[in-house]
C-alpha cells in the first residue's frame, strides 16, 4: 500500500484532503484579489508586472472567476453539441 | 571538429536519420539498441554544434535548391524535432520490428529536412517523404482499424501535397522561376499564396481540416504515436512562422482551433484520442500567435511548438505506457491503476501540468507568451478565448484523464510498471518541462526574434493559478457529467468515410437510370445509325469499287496475257511482222506528237 493509496482510501484522511482544497481555493482567490493592489502599494518590487490591457483584468479575482465560468461553460456546452449532434455509437463507420 | 578533420563544411542532421536507419535492421541485440541511440544523439549534437549559414547550395535542373538554410528559426525547430527523435526512439528501445524504427528515422529525418529547406523544392521533397513514412508508421500498428486509419491518413495528406505542388508551380511562374522559401506577403491572396497556405493548414491540422489526426493517432502503435505528435504538426507551424506571418485570417482560425480540440475532449472516451484533440488546441495557440505576427508572438509560437513537443510527448508516452500494460485504451475500462503504476503517474502529470501551463512547468512560460501577445494587442475575444482554452486544456489533460486512468473507479485492471526505457525516455521528457519551466531563459535565449519577456509576473502567477484551482473546482463539482460515454463523436472525417458513401449510394441510382435511358438512347443512334451505317457505307464501297478494280486489273492482265500468248507461235515470220509493226507504230507516233 503506497503513500497516495493511504490518503485516498482512508475516509477520514480524504475528508481531510477535501478540506485542504477548499481552504487552498479561498487562499489562491483572496491573494489574486490582493495581488491587484501590489504594483500600487510596491512598485519598486515589482517591476515588470503588466499594465492591464482590458477592463475586466482590474476585477479583483478575475482568473478564479473566469476559470469556473470556462469549466463549466465547456462542459455543459461541449456536452450539449455531443448530445444533439456529435455523439454516436461506437459502430458508426463500421456499418 | 570531426566534420572539420573529414573536410565536410556541413553534415545534414536529416540525411543521418534517414540514411543511419537504413543500418539498423544488419544488426542484432545490444548493437542495434546503441544504434538506435546514437543516430539521433549524432543529429542532436549536430544541430546543437551548428553555425548560422547557408549550405548545401545544389544547382539542379537550372533550379537553385538550398538544402541547409541555417537560422535562428530553423535552429530552435531542429533542436527539437532532433532531441524528440532521441526521445522516442529511447522510448521505443525493446520494440523488436525495425521497420518501425526504420520509418520513424525516416520520419524525423524529414522534419528536420523541411527545417533546413531555403526552398519550395527541397522543401517538396521532405514534405512528401514525411506523409509517405508517417503514414507508413500508421501502418506499422498490424490492427485492423490501423490499416484504414493510414489509408485515410495517406488520402489526405496526398491531397495536401498535391495542392502544395500546384502552389509551388504557380509561385515559381509568378515569382520569375525562383522557387526560394520566405515570407509570402508579396503574393498575398494571389492563387499561389492560397494553394501553399492551404497545403499547410492542412498538415497543422487546422479544422475543418484537422479531422486526420485525431482519426489516425491513436490508431498507430503506443510507439509510434509518440512520433507522430512532434513532427507532422509542428514543422507546419515552422513553415508558417517562416511563410504567413501577421496573416490575420490565422487569428481566427487559431483561437477557434484551440476550442475545437477542447469541446471534441469533453466528449472522448478513448485516451491517445482525447489527447490528440488536445494536439489540435495546442497548435491553435501557435497558428494564433502566427497571425498576431508581432515579435512577441512568433517567439511565443517557436516557444510554445518547442514546449508542446516535448510535453505531448510524454503525455503520448504515459497514455500509451498505461496501453501497453493493460491493452485497454477507452478510459472507461481503466481507473484505480495509480496503485499499480504510480511513477507512470507522477511522470504523466509533469506532462499534465506542463501542458496546463501550471506555473513551474514549461507551458507556463510559452503559452503566456502567445496570451500575452494578444493582449498587446489589444484583441479582446482572442485573449478571453484562448484563456479559455487553457481552463479547458487543464480539465482534460490534468483532471479527466488522469482521474478516469488512475483514479475513479477501481477497474480492477493490474498494470505494471512499463519496461525501463520507457520510464527513461518519459523520465528525460519531463526533466526537460520542469527545468524550461523553473529556467525560462534555457529556452529563451534561442527564440528567433527580439522581444524581451517575463513569464514570472506577480499577478499572472496569481491569476494563473486561480484560473486552474477554480477549473478543478468546476470539475468535482461537474464529475458526474463527465463520465466518458462508449460513444464516438462526429468530425469532418464524416465526409470522406461516410458522406463519400452517401454520395456514392445517392448517385448510383440516377447514374444507372441516365446510363440505360439517356446514354443507351445516344449509343443506340450513334451507333446504328451513324456507324453500323458508315460501316455499310464502307463496306460497299470496298465490294463495289475497291474489289472490282482488283478483280478489274487481275482480268485485264489475264486477257491481254492470253492475246500475247497467241503471238508467241514461235514462227520467225510471225515476229519479224511484229517487229515491224512495232517500229510502224512507234514512228506513226513520233509524227503524231510533233
Amino acid at each position: 500500500m503506497n503513500f497516495l493509496e493511504r490518503q485516498l482510501e482512508d475516509p477520514i484522511c480524504f475528508a481531510r484532503i477535501k478540506r485542504w482544497f477548499y481552504i487552498s481555493l479561498v487562499v489562491i482567490a483572496l491573494v489574486e484579489g490582493l495581488v491587484l493592489l501590489a504594483p500600487i502599494a510596491l512598485p519598486k518590487l515589482f517591476p515588470h508586472e503588466e499594465h492591464h490591457r482590458f477592463w475586466f483584468e482590474s476585477i479583483p479575482a478575475f482568473g478564479s472567476l473566469y476559470g469556473l465560468v470556462s469549466c463549466v461553460a465547456i462542459i455543459v456546452i461541449s456536452k450539449f453539441l455531443g448530445k444533439v449532434w456529435l455523439m454516436r455509437r461506437e459502430d458508426h463507420y463500421d456499418s | 571538429m570531426i566534420l572539420d578533420a573529414l573536410n565536410i563544411s556541413w553534415l545534414h542532421p536529416g540525411l543521418v536519420l534517414i540514411l543511419g536507419a537504413w543500418i539498423l535492421p544488419l544488426l542484432r541485440g545490444w548493437a542495434r539498441r546503441a544504434l538506435m541511440v546514437a543516430i539521433p544523439a549524432v543529429a542532436v549534437v549536430i544541430c546543437l554544434g551548428m553555425t548560422k549559414g547557408t549550405y548545401g547550395e545544389v544547382s539542379f535542373l537550372g533550379l537553385e535548391v538550398v538544402f541547409g538554410r541555417v537560422d535562428q528559426l530553423s535552429l530552435i525547430f531542429s533542436y527539437v524535432f532532433s532531441i524528440m527523435a532521441l526521445l522516442g526512439m529511447i522510448y521505443a528501445l525493446h520494440v523488436e520490428h525495425n521497420s518501425q524504427h526504420v520509418t520513424a528515422l525516416i520520419y524525423a529525418g524529414g522534419a528536420l529536412g523541411v527545417t533546413f529547406s531555403g526552398d519550395f523544392i527541397s522543401l517538396y521533397v521532405f514534405w512528401e517523404l514525411m506523409a509517405i513514412s508517417s503514414a507508413l508508421l500508421v501502418w506499422q500498428s498490424r490492427e485492423p482499424g490501423a490499416g484504414r486509419a493510414g489509408f485515410r491518413y495517406l488520402l489526405v495528406h496526398i491531397v495536401g501535397g498535391l495542392i502544395l505542388l500546384a502552389g509551388i508551380v504557380l509561385y515559381g511562374s509568378e515569382n520569375n522561376n525562383s522557387f526560394a522559401f520566405g515570407n509570402m506577403a508579396a503574393l498575398e491572396h494571389t492563387a499561389a499564396w492560397w494553394l501553399i497556405l492551404l497545403a499547410f493548414l492542412i498538415n497543422a491540422a487546422v479544422p475543418p481540416l484537422g479531422a486526420w489526426l485525431p482519426d489516425a493517432y491513436p490508431e498507430a502503435s503506443v510507439t509510434s504515436a509518440v512520433f507522430m505528435t512532434a513532427f507532422t504538426t509542428k514543422s507546419a507551424v515552422y513553415v508558417l512562422i517562416r511563410g504567413f506571418p501577421g496573416t490575420e485570417l490565422l487569428v481566427w482560425l487559431g483561437a477557434a482551433m484551440a476550442v475545437y480540440g477542447v469541446v471534441y475532449a469533453v466528449l472522448e472516451n478513448d485516451a491517445r484520442r482525447l489527447l490528440a484533440y488536445h494536439i489540435i488546441s495546442q497548435v491553435g495557440y501557435m497558428v494564433c500567435a502566427v497571425g498576431i505576427g508581432t515579435a512577441l508572438a512568433l517567439n511565443g509560437a517557436a516557444a510554445h511548438a518547442f514546449a508542446h513537443i516535448l510535453y505531448k510527448a510524454l503525455l503520448f508516452m504515459g497514455a500509451g505506457a498505461v496501453i501497453q500494460m493493460t491493452g485497454r485504451r477507452k478510459l472507461r475500462e481503466m481507473g484505480g491503476l495509480y496503485k499499480t503504476m504510480p511513477i507512470t503517474l507522477t511522470l504523466y502529470m509533469i506532462g499534465a501540468f506542463a501542458i496546463s501551463a501550471v506555473p513551474l512547468f514549461s507551458g507556463f512560460v510559452s503559452k503566456s507568451m502567445i496570451v500575452s501577445a494578444a493582449g498587446e494587442q489589444h484583441l479582446m475575444w482572442i485573449f478571453l478565448t484562448l484563456t479559455l482554452a487553457s481552463a479547458g486544456t487543464f480539465l482534460h489533460t490534468g483532471l479527466k484523464l488522469p482521474y478516469y486512468m488512475f483514479f475513479g473507479k477501481d477497474s480492477g485492471l493490474q498494470g505494471k510498471e512499463p519496461p525501463t526505457n520507457m520510464l527513461v525516455a518519459m523520465g528525460l521528457a519531463a526533466a526537460a518541462c520542469v527545468a524550461i519551466g523553473i529556467f525560462p531563459s534555457l529556452l529563451y535565449q534561442h527564440l528567433p526574434f527580439a522581444a524581451d519577456y517575463v513569464p514570472y509576473t506577480l499577478q499572472h502567477v496569481t491569476s494563473t493559478l486561480g484560473m486552474l484551482a477554480f477549473t478543478a473546482l468546476g470539475f468535482f463539482l461537474l464529475l458526474k457529467h463527465l463520465d466518458p460515454e462508449p460513444k464516438i463523436s462526429l468530425d469532418t472525417d464524416w465526409f470522406y468515410r461516410r458522406g463519400s458513401l452517401i454520395f456514392v449510394k445517392l448517385f448510383q441510382k440516377p447514374l444507372a437510370r441516365f446510363e440505360s435511358d439517356s446514354m443507351g438512347k445516344v449509343c443506340d443512334v450513334v451507333m446504328r445509325r451513324f456507324v453500323l451505317g458508315t460501316g455499310g457505307l464502307l463496306r460497299n464501297f470496298d465490294t463495289h469499287v475497291v474489289d472490282f478494280a482488283v478483280v478489274g486489273v487481275g482480268r485485264l492482265t489475264q486477257v491481254l496475257s492470253r492475246i500475247l500468248r497467241t503471238t508467241m507461235s514461235g514462227n520467225t515470220q510471225h515476229y519479224a511482222l511484229m517487229m515491224a509493226a512495232g517500229v510502224l507504230a512507234v514512228l506513226t507516233l513520233a509524227m503524231i506528237v510533233r
